[in-house]
């Protein structure tokens, strides 16, 4: 049978939590197949981390040690993964679905001209052949995605499942990988935005608007005050700042504040992934939104379908009333 | 310079989302349909270059003939050329056989530029933008939330986790493939809607393309089987009747939390 390959990360000098899990699933579908796993783990000073991975669940590491793949660029860590592919004869290619896997997978399944699936959840073999599962509609609906072709690039959602366990005694294999001169595109740096306005992520209590409060003046009028009520601070969903009504310091989800409060409540958030990621982990969820089906309903401990402009003032004034 | 700006037009983000009877994607008939969100800033992206700097903007989408509705949006919105791509044959095609459509338009285009939004509101795939600078060989870069030009470069800020922002230099032509919020979208003005009317739409099949059975179902190698809603947990327990009672119930629940 054929190989897989699992593209390891490196974040802050350690082997990211989402390649372990990538080979959770390498390793289940290499026992249920008959595949050998095979892992590439590049950057600059990898070598103890080459040999963890190898123990770890990553088989036979291809171990790219070079200058140029110390922070992530596209055109390095292309050349990289078609490298390791191109050595290990790959028929499955695994990735994370984190800023680099998204940014440089795609390219590389173009390039082999393979069957290619994103941010799957669940990877599985039936009948011999891969399905993967993953969210279409920004979460609201579950796809199931068959592929066919000799081979195949997918990115697992980071989360999806659990860090392999087990041990593996693969051995570490050198790859040179070529840098010809020219790049057209180079890594430049990273930038830590500068936090200004609440730190939510020491709120105790959060109340987050989204788009269905409709308008930026709807957030000083009914949003704040229950906030305020409540002597907690005020938050947002993305399609809020993307729109300008809120500065980005509101965002709570992936790409804003991750929080944990003792309360949450979300109105008028449907609850796409990116916002459930950055508040599912919070005390006690209420939310209160207009469709029935929206996903939030599935993170919250107490759900109303309802009309927030009216059901939230209707709250505001009777916890003002509650403290006297 | 040329810009070329490639656009999807997706059901709108609050439109019922039916699954048809075989479970094969969603129930499009009657359902209204809006240019992909992300790709709105894409557009942005574009016009802000046209305004700075007199470059043609041209953009580009694939569909039947609903997809007109969102090229003549663009038109309106300040984009000087529109192609649209409309042909049975593209029926089935995956991400990757999208991307080959695209690429053809662009090896004859020729742009400087790309600029794609960074994902669509109904695939979520986010694949075609990297697919595409791969098939035409020019350098790309995705979930942009700043982008700026200096002579032949583009230096590109993408998001990464933790509010961190990656910054790569890219050698034009490039593609940058854009995060919403990076820009605020302009609407059409009347007069650009007006204007909008006279602007050249091309009409083009697959064939024209010289692609002709390298997309479509017969060559996807990915198939989406079956959409369905995601199992139910246990969910959220759901207060209802009066907004009196909901609101004494949140009360109470506040109460029992300790946090009043």
């Amino acid at each position: 049978m054929g190989t897989i390959l699992i593209v390891a990360e490196i974040q802050g000098g350690k082997i990211r939590e989402a390649s372990f899990e990538l080979a959770s699933i390498a390793q289940k579908l290499a026992a249920a197949g008959g595949h050998q796993v095979r892992s590439l783990v590049s950057g600059k000073g990898i070598a103890a981390l080459a040999e963890e991975f190898a123990k770890k669940g990553g088989g036979d590491v291809y171990a790219a040690e070079h200058e140029s793949l110390g922070s992530y660029c596209v055109a390095t860590a292309s050349r990289a993964i078609r490298a390791a592919v191109d050595a290990s004869g790959a028929e499955l290619v695994l990735l994370s679905n984190t800023p680099s896997g998204w940014d440089v997978a795609p390219r590389i399944a173009a390039a082999l001209d393979a069957a290619f699936v994103s941010d799957c959840f669940k990877v599985e073999l039936e009948g011999g052949k891969l399905v993967c599962h993953r969210r279409v509609f920004n979460g609201k609906l579950d796809a199931r995605v068959s592929t066919n072709g000799p081979r195949t690039v997918v990115t697992v959602q980071p989360g999806a499942t659990s860090p392999f366990a087990g041990s593996t005694s693969g051995k570490v294999t050198p790859l040179a990988v070529e840098f010809p001169a020219g790049a057209r595109a180079r890594f430049v740096g990273i930038k830590i935005a500068e936090s200004k306005g609440v730190d939510l992520s020491k709120a105790d209590i959060i109340v987050s608007g989204g788009r269905g409060v409709g308008a930026p003046e709807k957030f000083r009028e009914v949003i704040q005050p229950l906030a305020d009520a409540l002597g907690g601070a005020m938050g947002a969903s993305r399609p809020v700042v993307d729109a300008g009504w809120l500065p980005h310091h509101y965002q709570v989800g992936s790409s804003g504040q991750v929080v944990q409060p003792k309360l949450y409540i979300a109105a008028g958030i449907s609850g796409a992934i990116q916002h459930l990621v950055g508040m599912k982990t919070s005390n006690y969820i209420i939310a209160i939104n207009k469709d029935p089906d929206a996903p939030i309903f599935e993170v919250a401990n107490l759900g109303v379908v309802g009309d927030l402009f009216e059901i939230v003032p209707a709250l505001t004034k009777a916890l003002l009333a509650a403290k006297g | 310079m040329k810009i070329l700006v490639c656009l999807k037009q997706v059901p709108h983000q609050d439109a019922r989302l039916d699954v048809r009877s075989d479970g094969s994607w969603i129930q499009e008939d009657n359902i209204k349909f809006e240019i992909n969100s992300y790709d709105t800033y894409a557009l942005e992206e574009a016009l802000r270059v046209k305004d700075a700097t007199q470059a043609e903007v041209v953009v580009a989408s694939i569909g039947p003939d609903r997809v007109t509705q969102a090229l003549r949006t663009a038109l309106g919105m300040g984009a000087d050329r529109a192609i649209h791509v409309k042909d049975p044959a593209v029926e089935g095609s995956d991400p990757l056989g999208i991307a080959k459509i695209l690429a053809a338009i662009a090896k004859a285009e020729n742009p400087d530029l790309i600029f794609t939004g960074f994902m669509s509101d109904d695939g979520n795939f986010a694949c075609v933008p990297p697919m595409l600078a791969e098939l035409v060989g020019i350098p790309s870069a995705t979930a942009a939330v700043q982008v700026e030009r200096k002579n032949g470069t583009l230096s590109v800020s993408r998001e990464i986790e933790g509010g961190a922002q990656e910054v790569v230099e890219l050698t034009a032509p490039c593609l940058v493939a854009v995060q919403t919020g990076i820009n605020q979208v302009r609407y059409a003005s009347l007069k650009g809607i007006m204007a909008a009317k006279k602007k050249p739409l091309d009409v083009k099949t697959v064939a024209d393309l010289g692609l002709a059975g390298q997309v479509g179902a017969g060559a996807a190698k990915i198939k989406v089987e079956k959409i369905a809603p995601p199992p139910k947990g246990s969910g959220a327990e759901m207060l209802t009747g009066s907004t009196d009672q909901i609101v004494s119930g949140i009360v109470g629940k506040i109460k029992e939390l300790g946090l009043l």
